[in-house]
């Protein structure tokens, strides 16, 4: 369907074949994921996050790449920070004058996530680059969007489907003049206890912006993954440790509690042991867990009629590290998720050195973050404080990150077969490695013409589609079936990528633009009489109407009325009209600056005086051709000329020449005939337009 | 060639019977909306029954007995077996409502018209969609696309749009709302503009609305009034759809500290209005953006109510203390808490009697309607459902053993079936026993415990793990006495006598000059207790106010008809709403616009084909950039002149073969390319419908003095006027000068000139 082709610089940018989809973050790395794409002249930003490991203005994607003003659409999949955590800062503090959209449940949990990173990273970093005013504010500027409900913003159409990453996680099918572009946002394929399977969509995409996290990385089943989870916590609590979950306050972490709770309730030797969630904020959200069932699998939603499943027996809510009394065995699970600072961070540090002590990551870890440093098992590590600390504490790494892995990319990629696909969100390796699987996977097909894409930051993947652009012939102008070399004449009307072709008469009934018309009437002064006139515009325009007293028409649309020394000319308004006005405008004034007016006017021709005429005609031949080349004397309409013994036939009524012996003379005779004659004759004016 | 479209007005076309039409495109046949009315007229359903096999997707617009009623009964007894179509709260809330009216009529009379299996029956059939979202479907209906749009009224309310590929758009809009309201979003008439068939109602076309808060404040000062004399208010609303506006409402109205209203209760009584409260909170999606926003914000669900209590039958409701506020279905007063509620409390001169919307006439509520002054009498058929007594039961028990008996030998012999087809596992005996449960009388026979073990009832509702008591033997709760400054806090329920209901039902059958008409009819209840439903005809005395308060959420008369005139429809379709009405709107339609306006009586077929000439081109790139496109508004416009290419394949595609299939819609489209011919010409066309006050204020702009005086537009010193004919033509008149060119470019520059 693409092919490459030269596009035409002349081209406007939205006629223009040209498709670029460049990351201005999360290319080739994983976090501030900001895609932009580009196609007949819209601007989609595809998520605003930050990236997790930097702070400040570092952690921002390259968007001073792009101008923001001129973006059309931000779409963001789901409340993760890597993937909204720019958002406020680009809603206020840039140009940006586009529409955003997210779920409803993204934005209900957006509102309180950022607030809490806000707060957060307060302790950590000066440099902020929003206040909870600017998210506040923020807010009004988001529009939401339903599960499968198609929107259309000045003709880009989109419409999401679920993700399974998180709750209100979406993926955003896009649809440019029949261009479709599916950005997957982070999906997961799995079901899990709350969230369903990512949705396949029933269209195929031209594209597919895919997410790459974890290359070519197999996940293990859920229930093994679940099974090592909790012997695990089991055994580090029964040693009598402590154990530390850090998590994304949301997300992830309902998983993690539903399972925990389970567990407990199926082991009463452990019921003396507390968990800790010590989360404010999971707290504050969980009314948005609870209102938007309708986002999560069949399973709870059948659950939530009898229970919520959401409510707790055997895991207490944790304030803060100073509510905390730290006397023996635990679980406590705290945010942030990669240990950056916060709870997670503090509880950490006070643990690490005790071997009793365990530490399961459970998430996807960034390249900079203490988690993914901490996973590498070095002896010791620096605490905020700048103290070195040995690490003796267990580590592990059990991946309970939603996040598709190679084999449901590749199931998920064999059902859609986009020919085009592009690596996003992955960290460089893991996506070199993704990349050579999926070909070699796929270059078995020789029907098989997949090309894949895994741009670095602020490099972009051009693809060329040539969209047939076809439009719509309706009413009047589609009676008679087409016919080829049937001409077409009509207006054509485009709008969002459409086009419809109408006849002008039919423009009302079939679109909501109307026709209207435009009267003039001009007036000015003139002194001179109406016969002075008259005559000078006959000269100009030939035979001038006289519709009643002191009314001409001249040109058959301008209609000259003089009264009491004013002359006003009314027509209807066209370009056309409007010259002959000036025309006429110009010869009255023209009358009207004549000093001396003749008693009385000769009378103009307004007939052609035939004689005369072919008087002319013969002069002009005899000059052009030599004396001889005509008779002296002929009659009637008919003549002929000799030119070199060949004879050319003029015939005088319709203007014609014949020479069958010579085309070249025919044209000579015929365009000074022609000629002569135009001259000759009074003028004359097409009063059809 | 167009499609062609059939409207079949099975009921709901020239009066105000429940809508259910057939619409038929081609091939394809929907059912618009499957109402039933209030008393389960017989007579279209048999009409309807006739074409159940026919029928190729149903499309609900409303989750009320209006619109969907006949659901049950088409699904469970006519074996209507298509796909219906409706969104999320359609379906979770039309649930409610016929579990509502089953439960309703089973409570005053034996209902067999459909059983909770063929709700649950009709129900699965449903598939759920979202606003906007687009469904295209398959097979016969190949080509065709429907689409639900948002209609305000109720929550999920819908109008339909179905789309045959690129030709026709058909609207079903009815019983829309285009205000916005407290919990509900208007309508979305952006998405409709010129549809070639719009389907609509005129039911609310004569009728004028008063203002919100005209409305609102009505409301309020008759609640309180009441509330102080000391009366009781009973409101009739519907189930899980106006209800969710009042309570709403009224939760708001409660929460205030100055309204006076926080001594006073206020309830809401339905047979589930648990679940619809509960669906409520979980559909903040579907509400208006100001609830949303105030959930996203504060995480204030605005169906977590503070004030309303919850109550599920007459018995709750006696132990909230009156005088109180009573929010009962249905609306109509026919079946339900309402008429219960009603018969018992109309005889009262200060209690109140609020009637919410326009139900079909002959119902109860309607009548209260018309009447509007009380006292009156009217006689009312009361049926009520009694336990059975003396020698009635003594007859129903002995038939009963006798079923039972044969119940039970039929038990053991699948019993021991059972047991000697599985004789490795004969402890899945006990498994087996549990699954039967659901039969009383064999768990009694069985004699399986005669200990009752009390299911311990989780109450919780916290997030997290509070910090209970284990136990380790006997579960013991001892009760902590709570006290205020008055000391022990009074229970109430325990100075309550019970039976309560019967009581003051019998004080009213006392005073009255009753016509008993005893219809035997005993059976088993849900409640395990033999009961017969008993008939009476009452001449009820009704002495309380009665007011009617229109909180129906649809578009009144005046705006309907704007709004149908700004549509622009192509052809206008007409039902449902008396003569009057219809031909009021019809009138007004075809005066303002250039509709077609086809007005169906029930049980018509119109032919609603629009003679459409319709195909489908290719442009060339070198075509399209030889354009010269003008802006106007949203869309870009130009002159074109082109030629249809030559092609080998002369055959020439119309939309008729559109659905066919797509490989051969592509392949022999004809292609457009340029003219070079440049004898072509055309007459200039300007497009645009100029309004002289924006133009007025163009012109300022541009720096030159004008002012408007009697209707014309007076610039530069008067020297140049311009005016606007009754035609829409605008005439410009001036001296010559050069301001004169000036303003006709700035003229010039308002059209799309082509």
């Amino acid at each position: 369907m693409a092919t490459k082709v030269k596009v035409e610089s002349t081209l406007p940018a939205e006629e223009s074949d040209l498709l670029s989809i460049r990351p201005l973050g999360a290319g080739q790395e994983v976090g501030r994921s900001c895609i932009m794409l580009e196609f007949k002249g819209k601007k989609i930003m595809l998520d605003c996050g930050i990236h997790p490991g930097l702070s400040g203005m570092d952690a921002l994607p390259f968007v001073d790449l792009v101008e923001a003003d001129e973006i059309d659409l931000l779409l963001i999949s789901h409340f993760h920070l890597d993937h909204c955590g720019a958002l406020p800062w680009f809603l206020q503090k840039t140009s940006f004058k586009g529409r955003c959209f997210m779920t409803h449940a993204t934005k209900a949990i957006y509102r309180w996530l950022l607030s809490d990173y806000i707060k957060v990273s307060n302790i950590a970093t000066e440099q902020m680059l929003y206040t909870e005013a600017d998210l506040e504010s923020s807010m009004d500027k988001i529009e939401t969007i339903n599960f499968h409900e198609e929107k259309d913003v000045m003709g880009v159409k989109f419409w999401a489907y679920n993700a399974g990453h998180v709750l209100g996680a979406a993926m955003f099918m896009i649809e440019i003049a029949g261009v479709k572009i599916l950005y997957t946002g982070d999906f997961s394929r799995q079901e899990d206890r709350h969230l369903m399977a990512a949705e396949i969509p029933n269209v195929h995409p031209d594209v597919l912006i895919t997410e790459s996290t974890y290359g070519t990385h197999v996940h293990e089943k859920r229930e093994e993954r679940e099974s090592r989870f909790t012997s695990l916590v089991n055994s580090i609590v029964t040693r009598g440790g402590r154990c530390l979950i850090p998590v994304f306050a949301l997300g992830r972490a309902q998983e993690l509690l539903l399972i925990l709770d389970e567990y407990w309730s199926q082991h009463p030797e452990l019921h003396d042991v507390p968990i800790y969630y010590a989360s404010s904020l999971a707290k504050k959200c969980m009314a948005v867990y609870q209102t938007y069932v309708n986002a999560m699998n069949d399973k709870i939603k059948n659950q939530i009629a009898v229970s919520n499943p959401f409510v707790f027996k055997h895991i207490s809510n944790l304030k803060g590290i100073d509510h905390f009394e730290d006397v023996g065995p635990c679980v406590v699970m705290a945010s942030p998720g990669m240990m950056q600072s916060g709870l997670s961070r503090e509880l950490f540090e006070s643990w690490c050195s005790d071997h009793k002590n365990g530490v399961i990551i459970a998430g996807y870890c960034v390249e900079g973050t203490l988690a993914k440093m901490i996973l590498s098992e070095p002896e010791e590590i620096t605490t905020m404080a700048g103290q070195k600390v040995p690490l003796k504490m267990s580590v592990d790494y059990i991946s309970f990150s939603a996040h598709t892995d190679y084999q449901q990319t590749r199931d998920f990629i064999k059902i859609l077969k986009p020919p085009h696909i592009v690596l996003v969100h992955g960290e460089q390796n893991e996506m070199n490695r993704l990349k050579t699987a999926l070909i070699r996977e796929f270059e078995v097909d020789p029907k098989n013409k997949m090309q894949i894409y895994n741009p670095r930051n602020t490099v972009a993947v051009e693809l060329y589609f040539r969209g047939e652009k076809t439009a719509k012939v309706m009413g009047t102008l589609a009676v008679e079936p087409p016919k080829p070399g049937n001409i077409l004449s009509g207006i054509l009307v485009k709008r969002n990528f459409n086009y419809l072709l109408l006849d002008p008469g039919d423009l009302g009934r079939y679109s909501d633009m109307v026709i209207s018309q435009v009267v003039q009437r001009q007036s000015m002064h003139y002194n001179g009489p109406i016969n002075l006139l008259q005559h000078i515009l006959t000269q100009l325009a030939g035979p001038v109407e006289s519709l009643e007293d002191k009314k001409l028409r001249i040109f058959g649309c301008i209609d000259l009325t003089l009264v009491d020394k004013c002359v006003t000319l009314e027509w209807i308004a066209s370009p056309v009209n409007d010259m002959y006005a000036d025309t006429v405008l110009a010869a009255v004034l023209q009358a009207e600056s004549v000093e001396d007016v003749p008693k009385s006017m000769p009378s103009t021709p307004t007939k052609m005086d035939r004689m005369h005429f072919k008087e002319c005609l013969m002069e002009m031949l005899q000059d052009m051709f030599g004396e001889d080349s005509v008779p002296k004397i002929f009659k009637g309409d008919k003549l002929h000329v000799t030119v070199d013994g060949k004879k050319a036939d003029i015939d005088l009524e319709h203007m014609v020449v014949l020479c069958e012996e010579d085309e070249l003379l025919q044209q000579v005779v015929q365009t000074a005939v022609s000629k002569l004659y135009n001259s000759l004759s009074p003028p004359k004016v097409d009063t059809s337009l | 060639m167009p499609s062609i479209i059939k409207l079949h007005a099975i009921s709901g076309a020239q009066d105000e019977s429940p809508p259910c039409y057939l619409l038929q495109v081609d091939e394809f046949r929907f059912l618009l909306d499957c109402g039933w009315d209030e008393k389960f007229n017989p007579n279209f359903i048999k009409e309807l029954k006739r074409y159940a096999g026919q029928i190729d997707a149903v499309l609900l617009s409303f989750p009320d007995q209006q619109h969907l009623g006949a659901l049950p009964y088409m699904v469970g007894k006519c074996g209507l077996s298509c796909p219906i179509y409706a969104t999320i709260p359609v379906y979770k809330m039309g649930q409610m409502f016929m579990y509502d009216l089953y439960q309703s009529r089973t409570n005053m009379e034996e209902f067999d018209i459909f059983s909770l299996d063929d709700v649950d029956a009709a129900f699965d059939k449903i598939i759920q969609l979202k606003y906007n979202q687009t469904i295209t479907l398959k097979g016969k209906g190949y080509g065709l696309t429907i689409t639900p749009l948002p209609a305000g009224h109720m929550i999920g309310g819908t109008m339909w749009k179905v789309v045959k590929m690129g030709e026709e758009d058909i609207v079903y809009a009815i019983d829309f709302n285009h205000k916005k309201e407290r919990h509900l979003n208007g309508c979305d008439l952006e998405k409709l503009a010129r549809p070639s068939l719009l389907i609509t109602d005129a039911a609310n076309c004569m009728n004028e609305q008063e203002r919100r808060r005209v409305r609102d404040e009505k409301l309020m000062t008759n609640i309180l009034q009441t509330l102080r004399k000391g009366g009781n208010v009973l409101i009739a609303v519907d189930t899980a759809g106006r209800v969710l506006e009042i309570s709403h409402m009224l939760d708001q109205l409660w929460r205030n500290k100055e309204s006076g209203l926080m001594a006073y209760s206020v309830v809401l009584l339905n047979n589930v209005s648990y679940n619809v409260v509960e669906f409520a909170k979980s559909q903040i999606e579907w509400m208006s953006d100001k609830l949303m926003k105030t959930f996203e914000g504060a995480r204030n669900n605005p169906f977590q109510f503070k004030h309303i209590q919850l109550c599920h039958s007459i018995s709750e409701l006696n132990k909230v203390p009156s005088p109180k506020v009573v929010l009962a279905s249905s609306p109509d007063m026919e079946s339900g808490f309402s008429r219960d509620l009603f018969v018992q409390w109309c005889s009262n001169p200060l209690n109140s009697i609020i009637v919410t919307r326009r139900t079909t006439p002959g119902t109860l509520a309607r009548i209260l309607i018309e009447k509007e002054t009380s006292p009156f009498t009217i006689p009312l058929e009361v049926k009520k459902r009694v336990p059975l007594e003396g020698a009635e039961l003594d007859a129903y028990l002995r038939s009963e053993k006798g079923k039972s008996l044969s119940n039970i030998k039929r038990y053991l012999k699948d019993f021991f079936y059972k047991i000697a087809s599985y004789p490795n596992k004969f402890f899945i005996s006990e498994e087996y026993s549990s699954d039967e449960s659901d039969n009383e009388m064999e768990q009694v026979a069985l004699g399986k415990h005669d200990l009752v073990v009390k299911q311990e009832v989780k109450t919780k509702t916290g997030f997290f793990k509070s910090n209970k008591k284990q136990f380790p033997m006997y579960p013991f709760y001892e009760e902590k006495i709570k006290y205020d400054e008055y000391g022990e806090i009074v229970r109430p329920e325990d100075y309550k006598m019970t039976d309560l209901t019967l009581e003051a039902e019998e004080e009213v059958v006392n005073k009255e000059n009753v016509q008993v008409k005893e219809e035997e009819m005993p059976a088993v209840d849900i409640n395990e207790v033999p009961t017969k439903c008993v008939t009476t005809v009452r001449n009820l005395h009704v002495a309380a106010m009665i007011r009617f308060i229109d909180f129906e959420g649809r578009s009144d008369g005046s705006s309907l008809n704007k709004i149908v005139a700004q549509l622009k429809p192509h052809r206008l379709l007409i039902v449902k709403g008396n003569p009057e009405s219809i031909q009021f709107m019809a009138n007004y339609c075809r005066k303002s616009t250039d509709a077609k306006v086809l007005t169906p009586k029930t049980g018509d077929v119109v032919d609603a084909t629009t003679e459409t000439h319709i195909y489908q081109v290719k442009l060339t790139d070198a075509l399209l950039s030889s354009l010269e496109f003008k802006k106007i508004k949203d869309a870009e416009i130009a002159w074109l002149d082109s030629k249809l290419a030559q092609k080998e394949v002369d055959e020439v595609i119309y939309s008729e073969d559109v659905t066919m299939s797509e490989s051969v819609l592509g392949a022999e489209i004809p292609t457009l390319e340029p003219v070079k011919d440049l004898s072509l010409s055309h007459h200039a066309t300007f497009i645009n419908k100029l309004r002289l006050s924006d133009f007025m204020v163009v012109v300022k702009k541009a720096g030159y003095h004008c002012e408007f005086s009697g209707g014309i537009l007076q610039c530069c010193n008067g020297t140049i006027a311009l005016r606007k004919l009754e035609s829409g033509t605008v005439t410009m008149e001036g001296c010559i000068s050069p301001e004169y060119y000036q303003i006709r470019d700035l003229l010039y520059s308002q059209y799309a000139i082509v």
